[in-house]
């Protein structure tokens, strides 16, 4: 009854295709009843569909409810001034928790910094530089959130992958933002948590076909891979091994929760 | 502050209209609906920096799909109750009662009456695919972006959707009107 080809006539009746394609599908239908159907078919239900729900709109009192929420908020402003410490008057909260880190750290961080370039320039180098980069005052965070529901949508438009993002403040891992890094020639999602004292970077980014890669300790980090689907993932920090697995663990079970 | 709300409701609120509608295919009452995009809005809001203006829709889209599941798990911790989602007790007229414009003509409420039974029939991964693509207007791309599926289950899905609804409509309405 429905031909082989039904889903490339459907992604020509929605727009889908580029010209060239788009030619071969007029030909195939020419030729083929079933597709024709299908077409007038598709047509039909369009037209249908819009008269119908097109006219729906969120009315007045929504607006006005929504409108007098918003100006219960403080707003983005208050958001931006804390990602932004250098531009703001006050420093962001998540650096307050850092502080016990201390400067000693950040030094040693900016040693590391300096001599990675000379260290290769393989992934393992990247993760590690990026995540000691990160430990720089302004660097951690660019969305800065413990909602996931903030986080999450916000990679879309900023990195390549659509990674696990959840909150796990209950187990004592809370959510503290993301960012995105440049490496591996991807914009690699970064959910940031934290542990203590300790900062926990997980990368991820689209996992290629290359050899598996193993958990391992450079410099005084621990990198813990794992993959979900086609998305790889890399936990860095300085956490001791089973609290960084505990992390894994977590995200994973999470991940195993959302995406069935 | 001022600035950034202004620059929210020129980029974000456009979208409200679309963010009801697709809340309404995924909660299928108005009153719920309702609730749901605001709670929507404010956590966009909340997360409004950065956003360029042609990410807006599928942002907030996604925002409010996300808060839906969140509702949904609350609700489902909460009560014991099954949920809209699982049983197939479906409110009627619930596209109908959506939005009450007393300008609308008899003739368009019968239409979207027809549509409002036929539609939450559909299991939700059928109904947001269809909204997306057919009210919104999406590419396939953004409406992979924010259902989380790859491209090609947007396709099986949507094609699933069209074929269920034609024959919803044909049970109800007999071959002859199409």
């Amino acid at each position: 009854m429905s031909c082989a080809e039904a889903l490339k006539v459907q992604a020509y009746f929605d727009a889908e295709l580029d010209a060239l394609s788009a030619l071969e599908v007029e030909r195939h239908v020419e030729g083929c009843a079933a597709c024709r159907a299908l077409l007038e078919d598709l047509g039909k239900a369009r037209t249908l569909i819009r008269r119908d729900a097109g006219s729906i709109t969120a009315g007045a009192a929504l607006r006005s409810r929504i409108g007098h929420a918003l100006d219960g908020e403080n707003g983005p402003a208050a958001a931006i001034q804390r990602a932004k410490p250098s531009m703001g008057r006050s420093w962001p909260f998540w650096l307050g928790a850092l502080s016990g880190i201390g400067t000693a750290a950040i030094a040693a961080a900016f040693a590391w910094l300096l001599v990675l370039p000379h260290a290769g320039t393989g992934l393992l180098d990247s993760l590690l530089a990026a995540h000691i980069n990160s430990l720089f005052p302004g660097h951690l965070i660019a969305v800065q959130s413990s909602d996931r529901h903030t986080v999450k949508p916000w990679f879309a438009g900023h990195a390549d992958v659509s990674p696990i993002v959840a909150d796990f403040s209950e187990q004592k891992f809370p959510l503290i933002g993301g960012r995105a890094d440049y490496f591996a020639g991807q914009r690699v999602a970064v959910t940031v948590y934290q542990h203590g004292l300790h900062v926990i970077n997980v990368f991820s980014w689209k996992r290629n076909t290359g050899l598996p890669l193993r958990d391992t300790t450079r410099s005084g980090y621990h990198l813990a891979f794992w993959s979900l689907g086609d998305v790889q993932y890399c936990a860095v920090s300085d956490l001791n091994w089973s609290e960084l697995t505990q992390l894994e663990r977590l995200i994973r079970s999470s991940g195993e929760q959302d995406y069935p | 502050m001022g600035d950034e709300r202004s620059r929210f409701e020129a980029q974000v609120l456009p979208h409200l209209d679309a963010a009801y509608r697709f809340a309404l295919a995924l909660t299928r009452a108005p009153d719920d609906a309702a609730d749901l995009v605001q709670e929507a809005i404010l956590r966009a809001f909340r997360g409004f920096q950065g956003l360029k203006a042609t990410e807006a829709k599928p942002w907030l889209l996604t925002i409010v799909r996300n808060c839906y599941f969140t509702a949904r798990e609350r609700q489902r911790r909460e009560t014991a109750l099954p949920l809209r989602d699982d049983c197939d007790e479906i409110p009627e007229d619930s596209l109908v009662a959506a939005g009450p414009d007393p300008e609308r003509s008899s003739i368009q409420e019968e239409q979207q009456r027809a549509l409002g039974r036929l539609l939450p029939r559909l299991p939700r991964e059928q109904r947001e695919a269809l909204i997306l693509r057919e009210i919104e207007d999406m590419s396939y791309r953004d409406i992979a972006a924010v259902t989380r599926v790859p491209i090609g289950t947007v396709m099986s899905r949507l094609a699933r959707a069209r074929v269920a609804l034609k024959e919803l409509w044909i049970a109800e309405h007999g071959a002859a009107d199409r």
